[in-house]
């Protein structure tokens, strides 16, 4: 059984317009313009059990609303959907007991009360009393020191990681994670990508993870779902995503003497590269890649036998971001 | 049974985090005192200037007053649901709620209630009693048990229609001021309602039946047979709007639109 299975999946909002001014608005009062927007159109996604997916598309592109629909919180307009088996909306109370969810931007812990009484609470509330994977998270995610503060007395990082702990209590086969690193310095985030890969190793875990942050996708998903508008615009392995549309790589050179665009431009003739000059500093040159069929040491080669005296060096690579941005700026 | 353990949870932990703020439970438990004894005086300054009200006389609208309190304080207590919209539905906490193994409902009563509100019932209880010393009621064993019945039928009443009114936050984002003009409604079912014109009357018992909540049942109690029948309904008028507004409560989170990030 997959753990996410959506089949046209779509959520249609009806927004209400005003009109201009103030007979506009007078006129709102007695006849409402609406206009159906389509949140999420027909997408398709199916998860199998125990992967992490990535899920990542820019602000308004359907990526919450689709969390929201997949979490049981939204009920879909139309189309098929089944998590771990359940209709997430119309089988709630059942449902979410199989399912755990981190929204970044909002608590899920009780403001006022300490953490561990929030997690008691939150035992009781699920029915489950399985201590001991509960001290092992606070050890890996060593918040054992933050336990007797209010949440509200936290800091951003420290509650995160809380938040996390309260997600998974229940030991869901799934989890949700809306923006979980966001405005986390590294040190957290590295410590929460290592539990979240230990968690999905050692209990196989589902992770469905949206994220604006894409090294978080890199750390951990093989696979993305790419939204855009509504619609899934990509959808496969990362490292395909990356050979596909990674192009463009670029060689950063600081040379020991300064040489002319021109000689090294007819130097690397026969290669799909293009130089530029840095203004300030002359010694400073870029090369630029085209396209997947040249690599690195084949430029260098033939800048090193050509007897270009090179001092420092540096390779770099397109980053998922850049990719991303490409991929969104081409459609 | 585990819905209850669920909710003794809560309370335990309410009462921990209330009591971290001792100073603000005193003001509570004050302001409450206040607004009640201010009800009281308004009530015997009106008698300062007439014997009767539509039949009726000081002691007895005092017995009325103190009945009321019964089930508006268990209904303070339970049904605070003032700032759900500010809380639940701007802020998205309901998201929070909608992804937790408990009926939503439920949760919000648990996550807004305030216990401390029920010391309502002990001041409700003496202003009857200072009422009633003023009387000769004729207190039959069953009337203690009929004034139970009466107080759920009442708390029911009264969160029936409160929750109908903040169903209407999940139909629609804009704010209602609807809620407040119902609250003032409410206060006209702690008097006699034959003081009223029929249509008012009318409404106090079908539309926004606030008079089940106090004037029918204190009436029964304080040997009136008048109203003896709508005394009788009134744990079924609770059960009937407290069921519809449920209704309309669970259609609510279907048209749920979850809030904006």
């Amino acid at each position: 059984m997959n753990a996410i299975e959506a089949e046209k999946l779509t959520k249609e909002f009806q927004i209400y317009q005003s009109r201009k001014g103030l007979t506009g608005a007078f006129r709102d009062l007695f006849n409402r313009n609406y206009r159906t927007i389509r949140a999420v159109n027909e997408v398709n996604i199916s998860i199998p059990q125990g992967e992490m997916v990535g899920y990542i598309g820019e602000n308004g592109a359907g990526k919450s609303t689709t969390i929201k629909m997949l979490t049981g919180i939204l009920q879909p307009t139309s189309g098929e959907l089944k998590v771990n088996g359940f209709d997430p909306h119309n089988q709630r109370e059942e449902f979410v007991k199989t399912i755990g969810v981190v929204f970044g931007q909002r608590s899920q812990l009780w403001w006022d009360i300490a953490v561990q009484e929030s997690f008691t609470l939150l035992q009781k509330v699920y029915r489950v009393d399985n201590q001991k994977l509960l001290d092992r998270m606070i050890e890996v995610l060593n918040i054992g020191e933050l336990l007797d503060q209010p949440v509200r007395k936290l800091s951003l990082g420290q509650r995160m990681r809380c938040e996390l702990v309260a997600s998974l209590i229940h030991q869901p086969s799934l989890l949700f994670l809306d923006e979980p690193t966001i405005g986390l310095d590294v040190l957290v985030k590295e410590n929460i990508r290592q539990f979240l890969r230990e968690m999905n190793k050692e209990f196989g875990t589902t992770i469905l993870l949206t994220t604006h942050d894409l090294t978080d996708i890199e750390a951990l998903c093989s696979r993305v779902i790419m939204l855009d508008k509504g619609n899934i615009i990509y959808d496969g392995g990362l490292t395909k995503l990356k050979q596909e549309w990674g192009e463009g790589k670029k060689i950063h050179l600081e040379l020991d003497q300064e040489i002319s665009l021109e000689h090294l431009g007819q130097l690397t003739e026969a290669l799909p590269v293009t130089w530029s000059k840095n203004e300030a500093n002359t010694k400073l040159f870029t090369a630029s890649l085209q396209g997947n069929s040249v690599t690195a040491s084949e430029v260098l080669s033939l800048l090193v036998t050509s007897g270009v005296p090179i001092h420092e060096m540096q390779i770099q690579e397109v980053s998922t971001e850049e990719i991303v941005r490409k991929i969104y700026q081409e459609g | 049974m585990v819905q209850f353990q669920i909710f003794w949870e809560y309370v335990k932990q309410y009462m921990k985090a209330r009591l971290a703020y001792r100073l603000d439970l005193v003001v509570k438990f004050l302001t409450d005192l206040i607004s009640q004894s201010f009800n009281l005086i308004f009530i015997i300054v009106v008698f300062g200037h007439t014997k009767q009200l539509g039949g009726w006389n000081q002691a007895e609208v005092v017995f009325i007053y103190g009945y009321f309190l019964l089930p508006w304080a268990i209904f303070g207590t339970f049904f605070n649901l003032w700032s759900f919209n500010d809380r639940y539905i701007i802020k998205g906490e309901l998201d929070r709620v909608l992804t937790r193994p408990v009926h939503s409902l439920l949760q919000i009563i648990m996550e807004s209630m305030t216990p401390e509100s029920l010391i309502g019932v002990v001041t409700g209880l003496a202003v009857m009693g200072y009422g009633a010393s003023q009387l000769n009621l004729d207190w039959a064993w069953y009337d203690s048990i009929l004034m139970i019945l009466f107080t759920l039928g009442g708390v029911l009443v009264y969160g029936g229609i409160f929750i109908a009114l903040t169903s209407i936050s999940l139909y629609t984002d804009s704010k209602t001021d609807i809620q407040p003009i119902v609250f003032n409604v409410s206060n006209y079912g702690r008097y006699p309602v034959n003081i009223y014109s029929r249509f008012v009357q009318f409404v106090l018992t079908w539309i926004l039946p606030f008079a089940f909540v106090g004037f029918y049942p204190a009436s029964f109690l304080l040997d009136r047979g008048d109203w003896r029948f709508y005394a009788y309904i009134t744990p079924v008028v609770g059960l009937v709007y407290f069921s519809i507004a449920v209704l309309l409560w669970n259609r609510g989170i279907r048209h749920y639109r979850g809030a904006g990030n």
